[in-house]
C-alpha cells in the first residue's frame, strides 16, 4: 500500500496551508478534517506521517492519536500541530512520554518547521502487503 | 297615721333611694357640707377606703382622707372654692399610694349641689392610665423602630399622599417630615415615576401583596433632577378592620450594594475571561498559522498569479476571523460600564453570545444549537449585563459537560415575557443543590475553578430585569435554566 502523509484538521484554510507546504516533497498528502474521518482513513490507508489537529470538534486529537497507535499492521509517526496548548503543555509532554506523538508544534509556525518535522519522520518505504 | 310618720315614711324612702342610687354608681362618691365634713359616701368608696359608715358618716374630711392627699391637691381649698362659686370643678388628678399597696390614680370632680354642700366624685382610672402608658411605649418604641433604621420608611395614604417620612428619609431627600406630609410621593421622586408609583399603589392594593421595584429618590446632593437609586418595596397598610388605608414604603439606598455588585460582576466576568482562554487562543492561533503560512507562501520566487490571488484571500479572511473573535471579546469585557436601561434585542445578544462561547465549546466537543425563530425579541434591560447573564449560564453548561454534549438555547414569547431556556446534556445538579444554586458562594465546582457566585450574579442581574431566573435538572440527565423576562411594552 502506498505511504502518505495524514493532514487532520477541521480547519479547511489549515489544510490548504499544509497541502502546500508538504506539497514540494512530492508525497501523496491525505486531508481529514473530523476524527470520524481521520479514523477511517487511517484504518483503510497507510501513513507513516500524520500532522494532527488537538481539538477536533467530533474528537479530541489525543483519542485519535490512541487510535492510530493500536492500528493493527503499522504504527504512524504523529506530530501534533495546535493552537490550545503550549511547547511545554503537561498534556503534551505526558503525550511524548505515553509515545502517543512524538512531537508537538505550536500554531502558528513557519513553513520550514512542518518541513523539517516531513524530513524527520517521514518514512520513506510502501507498507508491504500481506 | 299622721303626717308626721307620713313626711317621716317618705323621707325614709327618699334616702333609700338616694343611698341606693348612689352606691348603683361605680365611681367613688362622697357628699361635703360646707363645714368640710362627711355627710355620706358611697357603697363604692367605703370599699376602695377599706372604711365603714361609722368612722366616715359625719367626720370631717380631715379624717376620712389621708392628709397627704388632701396637701397635694389642695382638696379642702378647692371645696371650699366651689362652695362658693358653685362652679364645678371636673376632671382633676389624684394619686395615692396607700402603704403597702400598689399606687392608685384618680380623677375627681367637685360639684356643688343644693344645701351647701358639694359631691365629690373619684374615679379609680389607674388601669386605663397604666394601659395608655402601655400603648404609648410601645408607640415609642415602634416609632424609635422606624427612626433609628438606616432604610427609608414611610407611609402613603391610597392617593400616594405622605402620612410619615422617617429620619433616614429626611437624610437621603434632605427634606423634612413636615415639608413632604399631605404632598404626593412621586414628586420626590426621579422625574417619570410619577405612574410607576401610582400603578405600584393600585397594584399592591388589588393584589394585596408587597411590590419591589427600583427608581430614583430625588436628593440635594446629586443635581440635574438625577436622584439617588433606591430599591423599593410597597406594602399594603391596613387598619384594624384589615382594610388597606394606604401604603408603607420601604427603600433602601443601592449606591453602596451597586458599588459591590459591580465589582462582583467584573471579576466574575474576568473569570469568564479566564475560563474562555483556551477556546479563545486556539480559535485565533488557527487564523495566525494560515496567515503565516500563506505569507511564507508568497515569499517564494515562483509563486504564480492565481496562487498569488489565493494566498492573499487567505490571510485577509484570516485576519477577518481573528479580529471578529477579539471584537466579540472586547464587547463582553467592555460591556459592564454601561448600566442604562434601554431597548434590547434579545436575539442578538443570545446570538452574539453563543458565539463567543462557541470556541470554547469547540474544545470541549460541545455542539452549541441556538434555536430562536425570530430575529428580534425586544426587552428592556442592560444588554452588557444580560449578555453577562447568558454567558455564564452557557459557560456553566458546558462545564457540565466534560466529555462532550451539545448546549441548546430556545428563546420562545408567552404572553407578555420571552421564556429562555439553557438545555445541557451534562452531569445535571443534585436535587438537593436545586434550591441552592442562586446563592452567592454556592458552587459544585472544585476549589480553586469556580467563585460560586455566578448564578447569584445571574440572580440579581435578572432580578433586576424584573425577570426570573429558575433551574430544572435531573442528576446524570443534564440541566435546564429557565429566564424570564418581560417583554418590552409595546413591542
Amino acid at each position: 500500500m502506498k505511504n502518505a502523509i495524514l493532514i487532520v484538521d477541521d480547519e479547511v484554510d489549515m489544510c490548504w496551508a499544509m497541502e502546500h507546504i508538504l506539497k514540494s516533497q512530492g508525497q501523496p498528502i491525505v486531508t481529514a478534517t473530523s476524527g470520524a474521518e481521520a479514523c477511517a482513513r487511517l484504518s483503510e490507508g497507510y501513513y507513516s506521517l500524520v500532522f494532527l489537529d488537538a481539538k477536533i470538534p467530533d474528537m479530541d486529537g489525543l483519542d485519535i492519536a490512541r487510535f492510530a497507535i493500536k492500528l493493527p499492521n503499522y504504527k504512524p509517526q504523529i506530530v501534533m500541530i495546535s493552537g490550545y496548548h503550549y511547547a511545554n503543555d503537561p498534556i503534551v509532554l505526558h503525550a511524548i512520554e505515553d509515545g502517543l506523538i512524538v512531537k508537538f508544534l505550536a500554531k502558528p509556525f513557519t513553513n520550514d518547521e512542518i518541513l523539517s518535522l516531513f524530513h524527520e519522520y517521514w518514512k520513506n518505504m510502501d507498507l508491504k502487503q500481506t | 297615721m299622721s303626717d308626721n310618720q307620713n313626711i317621716k315614711d317618705a323621707n325614709i324612702h327618699f334616702e333609700l333611694l338616694y343611698n341606693t342610687l348612689l352606691d348603683a354608681i361605680p365611681s367613688s362618691v362622697l357628699m361635703v357640707d360646707d363645714k368640710l365634713y362627711v355627710v355620706s359616701a358611697n357603697q363604692n368608696y367605703l370599699l376602695k377606703s377599706q372604711r365603714n359608715r361609722a368612722n366616715t358618716f359625719n367626720r370631717p374630711l380631715a379624717e376620712v382622707f389621708p392628709s397627704v392627699i388632701l396637701e397635694n391637691t389642695g382638696l379642702e381649698e378647692r371645696i371650699r372654692t366651689v362652695l362658693r362659686t358653685r362652679m364645678a370643678i371636673s376632671a382633676q388628678k389624684m394619686t395615692y399610694r396607700a402603704p403597702g399597696v400598689p399606687i392608685r390614680i384618680y380623677y375627681y370632680s367637685i360639684l356643688p349641689v343644693p344645701f351647701k354642700q358639694v359631691m365629690l366624685i373619684m374615679e379609680d382610672v389607674t388601669e386605663q392610665i397604666r394601659l395608655s402608658e402601655e400603648v404609648r411605649r410601645v408607640e415609642r418604641h415602634l416609632a424609635s423602630v422606624v427612626e433609628s433604621a438606616s432604610d427609608i420608611v414611610l407611609s402613603t395614604d391610597m392617593d400616594g399622599r405622605v402620612l410619615t417620612w422617617n429620619s433616614a428619609a429626611e437624610k437621603l431627600s434632605g427634606l423634612s417630615s413636615s415639608e413632604v406630609q399631605g404632598q404626593f410621593f412621586y414628586q420626590f421622586c426621579e422625574v417619570g415615576q410619577k405612574q410607576t408609583v401610582e400603578e405600584t399603589l393600585r397594584y399592591i392594593n388589588r393584589k394585596n401583596e408587597s411590590f419591589t421595584t427600583e427608581f430614583g429618590l430625588l436628593t440635594p446632593y446629586v443635581s440635574n433632577n438625577v436622584g439617588i437609586l433606591i430599591s423599593w418595596v410597597f406594602s399594603p397598610m391596613k387598619d384594624d378592620y384589615g382594610q388597606t388605608v394606604g401604603a408603607v414604603i420601604v427603600g433602601r439606598d443601592l449606591a453602596e450594594r451597586r458599588k459591590l455588585e459591580l465589582q462582583l460582576r467584573q471579576s466574575q466576568k474576568l473569570s469568564a475571561l479566564g475560563i474562555m482562554a483556551g477556546g479563545i487562543a486556539h480559535e485565533i492561533r488557527n487564523p495566525l498559522a494560515v496567515c503565516s503560512s500563506a505569507a511564507q507562501f508568497l515569499l517564494s520566487d515562483d509563486v504564480d498569479w492565481d496562487f498569488r490571488m489565493q494566498c492573499s484571500m487567505k490571510i485577509q479572511a484570516n485576519i477577518q476571523k481573528a479580529s471578529a473573535i477579539i471584537e466579540n471579546l472586547l464587547r463582553f469585557a467592555r460591556s459592564s460600564l454601561d448600566t442604562e436601561m434601554t431597548e434590547v434585542n434579545l436575539c442578538a445578544v443570545l446570538k452574539d453570545t453563543a458565539e463567543l462561547v462557541e470556541n470554547q465549546a469547540k474544545v470541549q466537543k460541545i455542539k452549541v444549537k441556538l434555536l430562536v425563530h425570530q430575529e428580534i425579541i425586544w426587552v428592556t434591560g442592560v444588554a452588557g449585563l444580560l449578555q453577562q447573564v447568558f454567558m455564564n449560564l452557557f459557560l456553566n453548561a458546558i462545564n457540565a459537560m466534560p466529555s462532550g454534549g451539545s448546549l441548546t438555547i430556545t428563546a420562545k414569547i408567552l404572553d407578555d415575557r420571552v421564556v429562555v431556556q439553557v438545555v445541557d446534556t451534562g452531569v445535571g445538579i443534585p436535587l438537593g443543590d436545586l434550591d441552592n444554586i442562586f446563592d452567592p458562594f454556592h458552587t459544585s465546582s472544585p476549589v480553586g475553578q469556580g467563585t460560586g457566585l455566578g448564578l447569584s450574579i445571574c440572580y440579581s442581574i435578572i432580578q433586576q430585569h424584573l425577570g426570573s431566573i429558575r433551574a430544572e435538572s435531573q442528576l446524570g440527565e443534564g440541566a435546564t435554566i429557565i429566564v424570564t423576562l418581560p417583554l418590552l411594552i409595546g413591542s
